[in-house]
């Protein structure tokens, strides 16, 4: 019994594997064609975002900041911004856009929320680590001291809009109101994302209070990583890990209400 | 065997509530072509999303032990972006088939010839039925669920589905869905009404065309 319904999880992974793969390459044929650079679009407008602002800033605020380039610095906090508000955008009514493909069994609705992270988190690495070679060619940004710190702040920035994806989609099926704040609410949120301050810059007060947002504390690790000794950095891996674990659960049975009361065309 | 228990299904929208089923109960066996009866909005088009698994029931259990079709019909199944090779690409992806073969099989059995290179969207409805029976019969299914599409072919493709839905794969079941009682009468071995939230069903294809139209 116990092989069987482990033979069993072990196709259907394989089947799911195989749907997410399908409809990420459905996603970029349709999102960006196949003409000229293709899918080389996801990383061009984290690209662009992160060059320009980081140039805006670097005439405004000087070169450094706290003894950091003001690119390099505006660089490692806005790509992964980007991230986030784009898998915010992409999770709102992703089942109802996609609902003509609930007409094949093996795909989940988890599947499209799956496919769509997947390929916002590929775009924006893509384009931190070209920004980042570009930026150390021309000597504004450090050899990263610790790699392994600054993937592992990747991952967990990753996880937990991930985990905050699978909760916005199921809710803006049910909830039109919910769409209407969306916008106001990504951009209040910025203040507590970490992307342009480090906590060390702030009042003890004021660093505690930030120190809850998950956001913040997996773009520290980004930057210890980054920077070393350089800068002071705070950070508990273990905040974006338990809100994560508490976020996908509450988003997986948010999936599953949603999808058994889900009207398909 | 597809085994429907106790199936209810309500759907409801800005506080109303409307009860498309009431406990329905059907099973459908290897090899049977049921002919789905009932007028228009007594629920043949929400039995056969259920049966397919795009909805699901209120309450109640659907089993299924062989494999079942997605719901052929006007709707669903393709992305309407995509053109016809893409979705075909998609499809023999997700059910795990060579893309190869059934390439070749939906060029040869849709006749849409450079239209599959054209987004579904600008298909007709007839060109969909194409596409949508080519691709499910290069899959493969043992049992199809069919709603409405089948009439609005023309009469080569009416004549391709006789033979190789109905002559050579006369062991799948079906579940067909449709107002063309002539049609019903010739290809069903079982009838199904749907009428008040109720399904009542037939081994009398005839006799429940009968007492359909006298509803």
């Amino acid at each position: 019994m116990a092989k069987g319904s482990l033979h069993q999880l072990r196709n259907s992974w394989a089947v799911q594997v195989r749907v997410i793969h399908a409809l990420m390459v459905r996603e970029l044929i349709t999102r960006f064609g196949r003409e000229n650079i293709g899918f080389l679009w996801i990383m061009a407008e984290p690209l662009m975002f992160a060059g320009l602002v980081g140039l805006l800033w670097h005439f405004t605020h000087g070169t450094t900041e706290h003894g950091v380039s003001v690119i390099a610095f505006v660089a490692t906090g806005y790509i992964p911004l980007t991230l986030f508000r784009h898998c915010v955008a992409r999770s709102v009514a992703a089942f109802t856009v996609n609902q003509s493909l609930l007409y094949h069994r093996q795909i989940k609705v988890v599947d499209f929320i799956m496919a769509r992270f997947i390929i916002e988190l590929v775009g924006g690495m893509m384009a931190y680590l070209f920004i980042a070679l570009f930026l150390i060619i021309i000597g504004e940004f450090p050899i990263p001291s610790d790699i392994g710190l600054l993937i592992a702040g990747w991952m967990l920035y990753g996880l937990f809009c991930f985990s905050l994806c699978l909760i916005l989609a199921p809710l803006s099926e049910v909830s039109e109101t919910m769409e209407k704040f969306i916008p106001i609410t990504t951009y209040i949120m910025i203040p507590f994302s970490g992307a342009f301050n480090m906590v060390s810059w702030l009042t003890p007060a004021a660093r505690n209070f930030l120190l809850f947002s998950p956001f913040v504390n997996a773009t520290e690790m980004m930057r210890k990583g980054i920077w070393g000794d350089k800068i002071t950095a705070y950070y508990d891996p273990w905040n974006p890990i338990v809100c994560s674990a508490i976020f996908v659960s509450i988003g997986l049975i948010l999936c599953r209400r949603v999808r058994r009361i889900l009207t398909v065309e | 065997m597809i085994i429907c228990r106790n199936i209810k299904k309500s759907y409801s929208h800005g506080g109303r509530r409307k009860q498309v089923f009431d406990g329905v109960n059907l099973t459908v066996s290897r090899g049977e072509r049921i002919a789905l009866l009932g007028r228009n909005g007594a629920g043949k088009s929400t039995l056969i999303k259920l049966i397919g698994g795009v909805e699901m029931p209120t309450s109640g259990k659907i089993t299924r032990t062989m494999s079942v079709s997605w719901p052929l019909g006007f709707a669903g199944g393709f992305q309407g972006s995509l053109t016809g090779y893409d979705n075909a690409r998609f499809i023999a992806r997700i059910y795990e088939r060579d893309y190869a073969d059934i390439r070749a099989f939906v060029e040869d059995f849709s006749e849409l010839g450079s239209q599959l290179k054209m987004p579904v969207k600008t298909y007709s409805s007839g060109m969909r039925a194409r596409l949508a029976f080519a691709l499910s019969l290069a899959i493969e299914f043992e049992c199809y669920l069919i709603d409405e599409i089948i009439l609005v072919g023309d009469q080569n493709f009416q004549q391709k589905c006789r033979v190789e839905m109905f002559e050579k794969r006369e062991d799948r079941a079906m579940i067909i869905a449709s107002h063309d009682m002539g049609f019903m009468r010739n290809f069903c071995n079982s009838a199904v009404i749907l009428h008040g939230g109720t399904l009542r069903k037939y081994d009398d294809v005839n006799l429940a065309v009968d007492n359909y139209s006298h509803l």
